[in-house]
């Protein structure tokens, strides 16, 4: 069962992740800024990490920056409100982005495929 | 091996090698030396660095202006024999020279780029310094510029290796030194790889070393000396076709068990301005005319290489006229496909003639890049791009199973 983690500044998005993702078989631990955010991932090894772009103390391009540079090959989402932010050049290194939604279609692909994706060690 | 050297300083150990291959580069190589001399100073005061000008014995005194640079770096050149062109060739005359100083950090420009700064010095090193492996730099570009990278290089080498290194053969790339003994050890070193061939060779050749991999953000674009796009792509579409196709062969082991696709590190993002990118023109008109002159000339050979529907799509696209025309995606990656299992499995008499088949193609499926993209911005194009990528990596099984 692969492990997810959801960082995001909004509580009911954080509740909407983990309900729905769990009852696909996912296990999901959640974080609600960036705080000591390497050291979470560090400890928790997630599979993956879903991240908020926007949040209020934190700009999760920035933080995806951090954590391409220390965990290189992490699977990283970019989950957002707004589109705009592919205009920040720093979004590219992110593996894949979704647009916050009430329905997590688009979400659930994104993580099989960040999961699914093979490069030989 | 280096036909020849000059080692003035008697330099026998560095940490940071800057490279600049040459031919006929007296005009541009002392300004070049200076900048990277003032980025060497700055940035890496307390390491030792030496500049290397990996020169095809100009004739125009290149040799001369690089030693007479206003520079206090120590300076290396080394030339192939004369006759002896490419700038692969100076290259592996660079990797030697490498592996015998054993410097920690590479980094390669060439010598014609007019706006080169100092910083570009420390925005490539750094990242290498730091553990990378291989970076490649990502310049502003408008989006009709380097449409063989946008159209052909980056989709295949994305889906082939599963790494997002979106402009795997700027020309310039810094790299750790260790990797030259991947370098050199690369058993595909064809006439194509020795010319134009070596920028994408280097890109999948560390790719398949599995060092980490940056993309290094400049800001700028680059600006070369004013060059005709048309002038010799022939040849260098050739050159660097023929380079990835050889390299398919050496990694397929590789590549087969390559799913999707997967970003790089980035560096760079703390570029203060970012500039504009410079407009290009696009004739779409000569593009369509090219398509139809090769559809023309090579129809026999593309009914020998791909199947029928591929061929019955391309009479179809034919027919459709400029106003309609497009290529999609699919079809395209399946031609790329198709054409590198042909080129395996031809005689080699036969490939030069399989290549320049493809070339029409490419201008056709850059007519419709140009067409589909006509009114987006350069951001839009760029999701365009990534889109038509992700096309490649879902077509992905197809190759593996023609391949099989």
């Amino acid at each position: 069962m692969a492990k997810l983690l959801v960082v995001d500044d909004e509580e009911h998005i954080r509740l909407l992740y983990s309900e729905e993702l769990k009852e696909v078989g996912y296990e999901v631990i959640t974080a609600e800024s960036g705080y000591k955010l390497l050291e979470l991932i560090e400890e928790e090894k997630p599979d993956l990490v879903i991240l908020d772009i926007k949040m209020v103390d934190y700009n999760g391009l920035d933080l995806l920056q951090d954590i391409r540079n220390r965990f290189y090959d992490l699977p990283v989402i970019l989950s957002t409100a707004y589109d705009t932010f592919k205009e920040d050049m720093k979004s590219i290194a992110a593996d894949f982005y979704v647009v916050k939604s009430f329905d997590l279609t688009e979400l659930k692909k994104k993580i099989a495929m960040a999961l699914e994706t093979r490069l030989p060690t | 091996m280096a036909f020849y050297e000059e080692n003035p300083q008697a330099v026998t150990k560095a940490d940071i090698v800057v490279g600049i291959p040459t031919l006929n580069e007296v005009k541009t190589i002392a300004a070049t030396v200076e900048q990277c001399a003032r980025g060497l100073k700055e940035y890496f005061g307390s390491m030792n660095c030496v500049i290397v000008n990996c020169d095809n014995q100009s004739v125009d005194g290149t040799k001369d202006a690089f030693f007479a640079a206003p520079c206090d770096i120590p300076r290396i050149y080394v030339s192939t024999q004369a006759g002896e062109t490419g700038k692969g060739n100076n290259l592996r005359n660079l990797f030697e020279v490498v592996r015998k100083l054993e410097a920690q950090a590479v980094v390669m420009l060439e010598a014609d780029v007019t706006n080169l700064a100092p910083n570009w010095i420390k925005k490539l090193a750094e990242p290498v310094l730091k553990g990378i492996g291989y970076v490649t730099p990502l310049y502003v570009r408008h989006k009709y510029e380097a449409t063989l990278s946008s159209s052909v290089i980056y989709p295949l080498t994305r889906c082939l290796y599963g790494r997002r290194v979106r402009q795997p053969n700027a020309g310039d790339c810094a790299f750790k030194g260790s990797l030259v003994e991947a370098f050199l050890a690369c058993p595909v070193w064809t006439d194509a790889v020795k010319s134009s061939g070596i920028d994408i060779w280097m890109t999948t050749v560390a790719l398949n070393s599995r060092v980490p991999v940056s993309q290094c953000f400049m800001g700028i674009p680059k600006i070369h000396r004013v060059k005709d796009p048309y002038a010799h792509l022939g040849s260098i579409f050739r050159q660097i076709m023929s380079t990835t196709f050889d390299l398919m062969k050496l990694y397929a082991d590789f590549w087969r068990m390559v799913k999707w696709s997967k970003p790089t590190a980035l560096a760079g993002t703390d570029a203060e301005d970012v500039e504009t990118p410079i407009p290009v023109d696009i004739n779409m008109n000569r593009l369509y005319d090219r398509f139809v002159q090769g559809f023309e000339s090579y129809y026999p050979v593309w009914e020998k290489m791909f199947d029928q529907t591929v061929c019955h799509k391309l009479s179809e696209i034919k027919d459709m006229g400029l106003q309609h025309f497009s290529i999609p995606t699919q079809t395209w990656a399946q031609i790329l496909f198709d054409a590198s299992l042909n080129y395996h499995q031809a005689a080699e008499s036969r490939r030069a003639d399989l290549l320049d088949s493809l070339l029409p193609l490419y201008l056709g499926k850059v007519l419709t890049f140009v067409k589909k993209t006509e009114r987006m911005s350069v951001q839009q194009a760029e999701d365009y791009v990534e889109s038509e990528c992700t096309v490649f990596e879902e077509c992905k099984p197809h190759l593996i199973k023609i391949w099989e």
